[in-house]
């Protein structure tokens, strides 16, 4: 039998549901339908929505590669101050992304605290560049792959990594081979959720490493510039962002939230 | 190979203790209850436990310090623990590759172990398809796989299915008799443990309670709980069709009449065997008018007692141990040299109905 919902929830749902769809389905009613290759070109979409795929991609790269370690030791280690790193780890998920662009330039820009060094030492400067686009964007994407990296080795049933230990594994094996196969299903939907959140990047970028076309206006950065000096133009970037980004939630269908 | 050792693990507030040895070829049950720190201590032993204290010696050498992926223990672990996302045959060449073997060669060793142990099951098939006879089988070939100079096996039947319990149990006698070297069996089911085992640890809150040949123990058990499940009388023979309802079960040393077992074709049976528990042997003085259908008589052997209650043990045919109060035994005069009866019902007698025997698979 289905569930009869109380009116007052249908009421309240729709009402949600409308919030969260107008904007969208404004974005499509005012699009420039009628010059849309002319709007494209004038905004310099085909270049940022490069920068934007190459940017998300080595940031969620960076941030799986020293994400699983860090998942591992929060959910494994046994040492002071561990929930102190964790909450560290997840600061940039709840810190306004500004905050932690205004954080990164006092660390790595050019007279930061580490900057400094990393340029007149090795000749290396973030600030400007994409590889400051990079850096932003991991900061402030990395935190979920390492906390569903994290919920999956919790979740894990240490039996296995016993017996494959008792079966001859070095702890390296017994990683590679059973805990790292056995958490994919949540470090690859941390992956996804973390390469959608580097797509979206905006505030930490823009601090950081500043609006630059070609080197660090990513989409999002290319949406606000558009904004003032062609709305137009910033609807029709805003669209190919809304278009990827539901065609990934569909791809990937109830499996980032774990329902099925 | 001589496993030796002598350990005591720390598991929450309780400390687990137990010092023993396993010769070469000789197979060690641990029996206890559930809790009793059997599974710890064998962990212990494959170092996945650390111990707070002890030694664990193979053949005079320490291996206690030893990292478990360098102790030489194959294990099969309770429910398997098969790794769920790999298949029955890289379950199996696991411990093969996890030794650096190359993967073609560890497969086709596998191919070779499932073929003796798990003929039937798919090798590509994930565990989670399998039953749990089928997943124990490949459990015990991945025990195997690594060449192991101990075997050990943790509640290999518990997560079995009644109806695929025999043929398991044949299977594990013939992989326990054919693996050269000390094997451990832990297990809270006392038939497992007297029908496969050479000696019985009995462990019991941590600590052992009592070390024997299956039949010093089922003699003179030392506590209550060996007393209850190790001492039964246990039978094995050939099972012949009586009139309706009822068998022949003919031992080495005598024939128990026992009820026919449901669902089974009435037809000869070899290799079967049954337990009788002690409380269920009547003794009397003079022969017994009743129904019981069982009646022997025999001299008393030995008396041991426990608690307020009298083991006795008859050479009759076939040999029983009975369980009475000591008050009867004293009304009886019961003493060793007294010449006694003893009946017991057929429907008392608990047939383990176990068709292929450990020899025709």
């Amino acid at each position: 039998m289905r569930a009869r919902l109380p009116l007052a929830i249908v009421a309240l749902a729709s009402l949600g549901a409308v919030f969260v769809l107008l904007p969208v389905l404004a974005l499509f009613v005012r699009a420039p339908w009628s010059r849309l290759g002319g709007a494209l070109s004038g905004v310099g979409a085909s270049t940022a929505l490069r920068l934007s795929i190459e940017v998300s991609l080595a940031a969620t790269a960076i941030s799986v590669a020293v994400g699983i370690p860090l998942a591992w030791v929060l959910a494994r280690g046994e040492f002071p101050g561990r929930n102190l790193l964790r909450a560290a780890v997840v600061l940039p998920i709840v810190l306004p992304p500004v905050v932690g662009g205004v954080g990164l330039l006092a660390a790595l820009g050019r007279s930061g605290l580490v900057g400094r060094w990393l340029h007149d030492a090795l000749g290396i400067q973030l600030t400007f560049t994409t590889g400051g686009a990079v850096v932003a964007t991991t900061f402030v994407s990395m935190p979920l792959v390492v906390l569903a990296t994290e919920a999956g080795l919790r979740g894990l049933d240490l039996r296995y990594e016993r017996a494959a230990a008792a079966m001859g594994g070095s702890p390296w094996y017994v990683f590679r081979r059973v805990t790292l196969p056995m958490v994919a299903p949540q470090l690859a939907a941390g992956a996804v959720l973390t390469w959608a959140r580097a797509l979206g990047e905006f505030g930490a970028t823009i601090t950081f490493a500043g609006n630059l076309a070609g080197r660090t206006e990513t989409m999002p950065l290319a949406v606000f510039q558009a904004r003032q000096v062609d709305p137009g133009g910033a609807i029709v970037l805003s669209l190919i962002l809304v278009v990827i980004s539901v065609s990934v939630l569909v791809a990937l269908g109830g499996r980032l939230t774990g329902i099925r | 190979m001589v496993l030796e050792a002598g350990i005591e693990v720390r598991r929450g507030d309780v400390i687990v203790a137990a010092a023993f040895s396993a010769g070469d070829r000789e197979t060690l049950a641990l029996l206890g209850p559930n809790g009793a720190g059997k599974t710890t201590i064998v962990e212990s032993i494959a170092g996945l436990i650390p111990a707070a204290h002890g030694h664990i010696l193979l053949d005079g050498v320490p291996i206690h310090g030893l990292p478990p992926e360098r102790r030489p223990i194959g294990m099969a672990f309770q429910d398997g623990v098969l790794f769920p996302h790999l298949s029955v045959l890289e379950n199996v060449a696991f411990p093969v590759r996890a030794r650096g073997a190359r993967s073609r060669a560890a497969r086709a060793h596998a191919l070779d172990l499932l073929g003796r142990l798990a003929p039937g099951i798919d090798p590509g098939a994930k565990p989670g398809a399998l039953s749990g006879g089928e997943r124990q089988r490949v459990a015990l070939a991945r025990a195997l796989a690594g060449a192991p100079r101990v075997l050990v096996l943790d509640e290999p039947l518990s997560a079995v299915d009644v109806s695929a319990r025999a043929e398991l149990r044949a299977l594990l006698r013939r992989t326990l008799r054919d693996f050269d070297g000390p094997r451990l069996l832990v297990t809270h089911d006392p038939v497992e443990a007297m029908t496969l085992a050479d000696r019985v640890v009995v462990l019991e809150d941590g600590r052992i309670t009592q070390t024997g040949t299956p039949e010093e123990i089922r003699d003179a058990p030392r506590t209550r709980y060996a007393a209850d499940l190790v001492g039964m009388n246990l039978f094995a023979g050939r099972l012949t069709p009586l009139e309706a309802g009822a068998g022949a079960l003919e031992t080495a040393d005598g024939v128990v009449t026992v009820p026919w077992p449901d669902g089974v074709a009435v037809d000869p049976l070899d290799d079967v065997l049954a337990t009788l528990g002690p409380a269920d042997v009547s003794l009397h003085a003079a022969r017994p008018e009743g129904s019981a259908r069982n009646v022997v008589q025999g001299v008393v052997e030995e008396v041991a007692i426990l608690g307020d209650r009298a083991r006795v043990r008859l050479d009759s045919s076939p040999r029983l141990v009975a369980e009475i109060t000591t008050g009867s035994a004293g009304r009886m005069a019961i003493q060793t040299g007294t010449l006694v009866w003893a009946s017991f019902k057929a429907v008392e007698v608990h047939l383990m109905v176990e068709p292929g025997a450990a020899d025709t698979l």
